[in-house]
């Protein structure tokens, strides 16, 4: 309970928050552990190579957006805009991959840079103008929700070339691209958060924006960088769903942002900042990812889902809250 | 130091009164010349899928070639965004309003208003069950569309095999209806069983994974899929090619990369609901009712079978050739209305 000494170095406090996340990831853990238990048992089919790989693919585009906003969210924010961004990026790269066909790799650009915009202006409007978060996102979730309809007069994009299928398909050692870049994200995540300075005062900022600044700090370069990741992961999420179906429809994406959040709330991270860590976010994903899957096996009606997906978040949240009056003494 | 919040937010709204008239189309009864008032139709869908994209290019040619001023807007899936726009073209007084609803127990307090204001009210595509208020409907035959589909699937299977069955928005009249046909077929086929069946909302995304799940689930079990739609059969088709198995996929609509699916083998087959057509008739019976012209209560449109032997010729007039079809649209829709068979392309 020494909570007022440890605060004098850096390393304490960080190890006292630990402590408390490591108790909620547990029971997240142990939540998965039931979950996989459950599945196992009502389906020889759930515990197979095959079908864990199936769910790491269809995890892989949502794990992109939870990695940006897991950073948003530490840093006190929230990124709303992501599951737009989707469809914007996605609609710009198969409009440039149908004009282009012989040059993909534009497209691919295109996805990332749209997306990165879209997080810039995000975090230009937040540092620079204070407008909270929320607001901030909310407005370019609508504004990038209408350039996806815009890009394509309203359609979807058929008549995609084929070959636009290789960012999404192409696979190494078995494991196809997307599921590579959300290991890879979460190797880079983890080691920018535990081992870097910007790391640092990332939590630095979610935890006491103020001092931060006080503390020489430069928190709105801080801000700007956090939400242009979080926009550019987005948009190389909208390359990698749309390359998948080989199509781009405008409302690819829709209530992505809702998931990203879940993941990284029932991984332990505080809405207020400075609390959670990027494997929290990982055991929120595959949680959510598994009852996806595991659902689907038992032939669980969607609506069902929605129902079964919403009480585990609540529940996650109200733990946290729970916790979090715990520390205080 | 200057106020950058202030000066943002004052910049912001500039640039966004300066977009706005320069985007917008204007007043249009400003350019009024003397003679036939230009009639205007709102019309409000429940998205923009593939084929209502089409619709609305079939739409624009009729409107362009009858002098319309049409008015578009779409829901997103969503009963009130509906309902609101609704009721803003009563606001707007068009002469005719065009609903694709987003679902068929909706909407009941906005087409008393319309009828209240006079406005006659066209159904296409999908139902309104509360049609006592409406001056007509345009549907396509969906649950001849749904029997279409099974029927070819069961012939496909010889009357035997495990399917699992992709499913529309559940509640929308075009999933209840197409849901049926294959029911109806399915029942006289007791040799097919259902592995299982859910609704991946039309999309190809949420069917993708949706599919690799069955996969996982039923793998080999599996012999064929039925999908209400061509978008989420094309999602089956990359789910099915990801986990490297060849089974019969069937789709409703013929959109372009369903033809193409068609042509490629990898559907044995799709039913034709030609947007351009259909949504195109619809907007020509609002404009009779809107002129005050008898219209009919019920149009129906019945989808052509896509076959690998008939796949080539609508694949020009969707696809290759459409900017022909479409110049020939207005007159074709025409042509139809007098002999009543809509869904006709000849």
């Amino acid at each position: 309970m020494n909570t007022t000494a440890s605060t004098v170095s850096g390393k304490g406090r960080f190890s006292d928050i630990s402590l408390k996340n490591v108790l909620i990831r547990n029971s997240m853990v142990l939540v998965l552990i039931v979950v996989i238990a459950y599945f196992t048992y009502r389906s020889a089919r759930f515990a197979t190579p095959d079908n864990f790989l199936t769910i790491l693919v269809a995890a892989a585009p949502f794990a992109l957006v939870a990695l940006g906003q897991t950073l948003v969210i530490l840093t006190g924010g929230i990124d709303l805009s992501v599951g737009s961004v989707i469809a914007a990026s996605a609609m710009s790269a198969a409009f440039t991959a149908v004009r282009y066909p012989d040059q993909l790799w534009l497209s691919a650009v295109v996805a990332i840079a749209v997306g990165a915009l879209v997080g810039l202006v995000n975090g230009l409007v937040i540092s620079l103008l204070n407008v909270p978060p929320f607001v901030a996102t909310l407005g370019t979730m609508t504004a990038a929700s209408g350039l996806a309809y815009v890009i394509g007069n309203g359609a979807p994009i058929n008549g995609v070339p084929t070959d636009y299928g290789n960012f999404a398909n192409t696979a190494i050692l078995g494991l196809t691209a997307p599921v590579i870049l959300m290991i890879l994200g979460f190797v880079l995540i983890w080691f920018i958060l535990k081992h870097t300075t910007f790391g640092l005062r990332v939590y630095a900022v979610g935890s006491n924006r103020n001092a931060a600044t006080l503390a020489g700090v430069r928190t709105g370069s801080m801000l700007v960088r956090v939400y242009l990741i979080s926009g550019a992961l987005a948009g190389l999420s909208g390359l990698m769903i749309s390359s998948r179906v080989i199509s781009g429809a405008p409302s690819l994406g829709q209530g992505y942002e809702l998931d990203a959040i879940a993941a990284v709330v029932i991984g332990g991270a505080s809405l207020f900042g400075g609390r959670g860590s990027i494997w929290g976010t990982l055991l929120g994903l595959l949680l959510i990812q598994t009852l996806n899957n595991g659902l689907d096996i038992l032939v669980v009606p969607a609506y069902w889902q929605s129902i079964i997906k919403g009480g585990l978040i609540v529940a996650a949240v109200g733990i946290d809250v729970w916790a979090t009056r715990q520390r205080r003494p | 130091m200057p106020n950058f919040r202030k000066l943002g937010i004052a910049a912001v709204l500039a640039t966004g009164l300066a977009l706005t008239t320069a985007c917008g189309a204007g007043d249009p009864s400003a350019n009024q010349s003397g003679g036939t008032k230009k009639i205007t139709v709102g019309v409000s869908v429940y998205d923009m899928s593939s084929f209502i994209t089409q619709g609305q290019e079939g739409m624009n040619a009729y409107a362009g070639a009858n002098d319309i001023d049409l008015r578009w807007n779409s829901a997103n899936l969503d009963v009130s965004t509906q309902a609101n726009q609704i009721q803003q073209y009563i606001d707007q007084k068009v002469d005719a309003i065009v609903i694709v609803p987003v679902q068929a127990d909706s909407l009941g307090p906005q087409l008393k208003a319309a009828a209240a204001a006079k406005i006659p009210v066209i159904a296409v595509n999908a139902a309104l069950s509360d049609t006592s208020n409406l001056a007509s409907s345009v549907l396509p035959d969906d649950v001849a569309a749904g029997e279409q589909e099974m029927t070819a699937m069961a012939e496909k299977l010889g009357g035997k095999g495990k399917i699992v069955i992709l499913q529309g928005p559940l509640g929308q009249s075009a999933e209840v209806n197409r849901s049926k046909g294959i029911q109806n077929v399915l029942a006289k086929n007791p040799g097919i069983q259902v592995l299982a069946k859910d609704t991946a909302n039309w999309k190809r995304d949420q069917a993708v994974n949706k599919m690799k799940n069955w996969i996982s689930a039923f793998g080999n079990d599996i012999s064929a899929v039925v999908a209400e739609n061509d978008d989420m059969g094309l999602g089956a088709l990359q789910a099915l090619k990801e986990a490297g198995k060849n089974i019969p996929v069937v789709g409703v609509d013929g959109i372009e990369d369903g033809l193409k699916a068609v042509k490629a083998g990898t559907f044995i087959g799709t039913n034709l609901q030609h947007g351009r057509v259909e949504l195109g008739v619809g907007l020509a019976v609002a404009a009779k009712a809107a002129k005050g012209e008898t219209v009919e209560k019920n149009y129906v449109y019945k989808m052509p079978q896509i076959t690998p032997q008939n796949v080539d010729t609508y694949y020009a007039n969707v696809v290759t050739g459409k900017d022909e079809f479409l110049k020939k649209l207005p007159d074709l829709i025409t042509k139809n209305m007098a002999s009543g068979d809509i869904s006709n392309e000849k």
